[in-house]
């Protein structure tokens, strides 16, 4: 047996001496048959219907529902939509964004998570970790909070290092209340 | 109010009051301005700086405070012991988990006016970093006031129905695959 293994491997047959994987045997197989093969019911799903959007010659998802400045970290049912479940982005290729709303979502998406407002959108963690950093409430944050530094000076009134918070993109929001959004604590 | 006798509207008015803030998910600095106006008694009609018409303030829950911004790592408190190379900075992430309530009682600290009314202001003030208060302070209190700060909904607090009601914005293609 240990001869021919030798020979085998000789002839550069190595397929045939590692045990084929299961993966391997559904390769001629395509769509949701392949999925039976592991014992896993596939169903076609049909199209649902969704509403036709208010203004359809729009050029992006945004425009086309009229919501390009009004939103913001705190509608998550909106920005769950571009999201994968580990928490990130979805393409531009995919969803059809706009660059400019593109990054906005993504920003509103990352003040989102710092919010602790996606609490099921979280990457894999192995199980049992427990982290050591401490919980503590925050919102409208601008950097990750690993990056951040402390400011330990922060000079005269005149020229004061301010705190930033929020994100210039969003300035451009529609704000229905009298005081104008301050990025600059 | 007419039906109330001329001694018990002048008790009535100038009686000390007992107000509660829920300091959970808001900014220290919104709770501060608000406490701030009722300790000093500025919300009052009948107020003087010489006439001792501030009330009570309990502010619960300030372990659960939320800081706008990158100000947990950012925000600094420094104190100095009065010695040479006595200057203590700390963050204010580092300062609270150190003692819960401190950021809010520095932040009404500095916001009072700085006289000797100050001193007596602070020692009307209450706080309690969780929801657990003494039994005679609740019997006290009068009024619960508005919290500052609009908390939005996480995504898991949606019911299905809501979460179901918003349309989808955009069309998946054909072989698009939901992670």
């Amino acid at each position: 047996m240990g001869a021919l293994r030798v020979k085998l491997k000789g002839l550069g047959l190595r397929r045939l001496l590692e045990p084929r994987a299961l993966w391997d045997w559904g390769r001629d197989l395509k769509g949701p048959e392949r999925l039976l093969l592991r014992g896993i019911e596939g169903k076609i799903i049909e199209d649902v219907k969704t509403p036709t959007p208010p203004n359809p010659s729009g050029q992006c998802p945004i425009c086309r529902w009229n919501l390009k400045h009004k939103y913001n970290y705190e509608d998550v049912l909106l920005l769950s939509q571009f999201i994968r479940s580990d928490g990130g982005m979805l393409p531009r290729r995919i969803t059809g964004l706009c660059l400019e709303e593109h990054k906005k979502v993504a920003v509103c998406v990352q003040m989102a998570h710092r919010a602790g407002l996606l609490p099921n959108h979280r990457p894999l963690l192995p199980e049992g970790h427990v982290s050591k950093k401490p919980k503590l409430n925050r919102y409208l944050t601008r950097w990750s909070v690993r990056s951040a530094k402390p400011i330990w000076k922060r000079g005269p009134k005149w020229c004061r290092i301010p705190f930033r918070v929020g994100h210039p993109l969003l300035m451009n929001n529609i704000n229905y209340g009298q005081r104008p959004v301050y990025l600059n604590h | 109010m007419a039906s109330y006798t001329k001694a018990a509207q002048q008790w009535a008015t100038f009686a000390r009051a007992w107000y509660l803030i829920d300091g959970k998910m808001q900014p220290p600095g919104k709770l501060a301005a608000m406490s701030v106006i009722r300790l000093q008694g500025k919300h009052k009609p009948v107020y003087h700086a010489l006439s001792d018409c501030g009330d009570h303030v309990v502010i619960i829950n300030t372990r659960h405070i939320a800081f706008s911004g990158n100000k947990w790592e950012q925000k600094v408190y420094s104190s100095h012991t009065g010695y040479p190379g006595g200057l203590k900075q700390v963050t204010a992430t580092q300062l609270h988990l150190k003692d819960p309530t401190a950021i809010v009682k520095l932040a009404i600290y500095r916001m009072l006016p700085k006289n000797l009314h100050r001193r007596t202001m602070m020692q009307r003030l209450h706080l309690f970093p969780e929801d657990v208060i003494p039994e005679d302070i609740r019997n006290n209190l009068v009024e619960e006031l508005a919290q500052p700060r609009r908390i939005p909904k996480r995504l898991d607090e949606y019911t299905q129905e809501e979460i179901d009601a918003f349309p989808m914005l955009w069309t998946p293609p054909k072989d698009y695959r939901k992670m």
